[in-house]
C-alpha cells in the first residue's frame, strides 16, 4: 500500500475501526514509511489531548429543566399562531366594515372613494404578498444552508 | 452514539406517538437527545447559553414539523440537519465568543499546583496546547469542525457519523483525515 491509500486507515487504525488485517497493513506501512510515522505521531497527539477535553457541561438543574423550557417554546409558538389569525382576522374584518362605510357614505366624493378603495387594496396585497414570502422560505427554511 | 435509553420505545415509535398528539412521547424524545443536541451545538458554535437555546429550538422545529416524519429514515440524522443548520445560521449571524470548556476553573487549578509540583510547567504546556487546538478546530471550515466534534467530543463511531451526516464511511475517514492534517499543521510550534 503506498501513502496516500494508508491515510483513511490510518483514521481507522488510530481511532479503533479497523480489522485485524487492516491493522497489520497500517502497521507495516508505518514502520516502514518515515513519513507516514510521523503524521500518524501527530494524529494519536492530537487524539490524546481532545480525548482530556471536557466541553462545558451544564448544571443538573439546568438539565432538569431543559423539558419545560422546550414545552414552553412549543407553547408560546402556538399562542402566537392563534394571536396572529386572530389579528389577522380583526383587522379584515375592520377593513371590510371600513370600505363598505366609505362606499356607502353619501358625503363623499367618488374620486376620494376610489382613492382609499385602492390604498387598501394595495395594503391587502402588501400584506398577501409578505405572508406569502414568509411561509415559503418557513417552508424551505429546513434545507437552507445544508452543504453536504 | 451516548443516549440516554432508558425508555424501551425506540425513536420512530415515540414520533409515531407524539404525530398522534402523545406529549409524554415527545418529552422522552428530548431527553434522550438533550444531552447530544447541547454539546453537538456546543462544538460548533463555542458558546453554552446559545448551544443551549440552539438545542432547543432544534427540538422546538422537529415538534413543528412531526407530520413530516414519515418513518422511513432514522430520527437522529433528521434532527441533526435541523440543529446544525441552525448552528450554521447562528454562525453566520454574529461573532460567537468562545467559551467552549470551563478553562478558568481549569487554569486556577493548574496555577495552584504548579506551586507545589515538578511536572506543573509540562502541564501549563499541555493547557496552551488545549487552547491552541480549540482555537484551531473553531477556525476549521464547517464540515471538518462538525467531524471533529462528532469523533473528539462526542465520541461517536464511524457509521454512527456515516449514517448522521450521510456520507460513506470511507468519506467519514477521508475527512477526518483532513481535518487533523489542518489541525496537525497548527500545532508544530508545540514541543513532542
Amino acid at each position: 500500500m503506498n501513502c496516500e491509500e494508508i491515510k483513511n486507515l490510518m483514521m481507522g487504525y488510530i481511532d479503533g475501526e479497523l480489522s485485524d488485517e487492516q491493522k497489520s497493513l497500517v502497521e507495516k506501512h508505518i514502520e516502514e514509511c518515515e513519513k507516514c510515522r510521523d503524521e500518524y505521531k501527530s494524529f494519536v497527539r492530537i487524539k490524546e489531548v481532545t480525548e482530556d477535553m471536557r466541553l462545558a457541561d451544564l448544571k443538573e438543574d439546568i438539565w432538569a429543566g431543559y423539558w419545560k423550557g422546550v414545552y414552553k417554546r412549543i407553547e408560546r409558538g402556538a399562542g402566537w399562531i392563534f394571536l396572529s389569525i386572530g389579528a389577522i382576522i380583526l383587522l379584515a374584518f375592520g377593513m371590510f366594515e371600513f370600505i363598505k362605510s366609505i362606499i356607502f357614505d353619501p358625503s363623499l366624493s367618488l374620486i376620494v372613494k376610489i382613492g382609499i378603495f385602492s390604498l387598501t387594496l394595495g395594503v391587502v396585497i402588501l400584506l398577501v404578498s409578505i405572508l406569502r414570502e414568509r411561509l415559503f422560505a418557513f417552508k424551505k427554511e429546513r434545507y437552507r444552508d445544508i452543504e453536504r | 452514539m451516548k443516549k440516554e435509553r432508558s425508555l424501551e420505545y425506540e425513536d420512530e415509535k415515540l414520533i409515531l406517538l407524539t404525530q398522534k398528539g402523545k406529549m409524554k412521547a415527545f418529552e422522552i424524545l428530548v431527553n434522550r437527545y438533550k444531552k447530544n443536541a447541547y454539546f453537538i451545538a456546543l462544538g460548533l458554535v463555542g458558546n453554552s447559553e446559545d448551544a443551549y437555546d440552539l438545542s432547543q429550538d432544534a427540538f422546538v422545529k422537529v415538534y413543528r414539523s412531526i407530520n413530516k416524519y414519515n418513518g422511513t429514515s432514522k430520527f437522529f440524522p433528521w434532527f441533526y440537519t435541523i440543529l446544525t443548520n441552525l448552528c450554521k445560521n447562528h454562525l453566520k449571524r454574529q461573532n460567537v465568543k468562545k467559551r467552549y470548556l470551563s478553562q478558568e476553573t481549569e487554569r486556577q487549578k493548574l496555577n495552584s499546583e504548579a506551586q507545589n509540583s515538578s511536572n506543573s510547567e509540562e502541564k501549563l504546556e499541555k493547557l496552551a496546547l488545549k487552547e491552541k487546538l480549540l482555537e484551531e478546530i473553531e477556525k476549521l471550515p464547517f464540515k471538518f469542525k462538525e467531524i471533529i466534534v462528532l469523533k473528539h467530543f462526542r465520541d461517536l463511531s464511524y457509521k454512527e457519523i456515516s449514517e448522521v451526516l450521510e456520507i460513506p464511511i470511507g468519506s467519514v475517514m477521508s475527512r477526518l483525515y483532513y481535518a487533523r492534517k489542518k489541525l496537525k499543521e497548527s500545532l508544530k510550534d508545540f514541543r513532542e
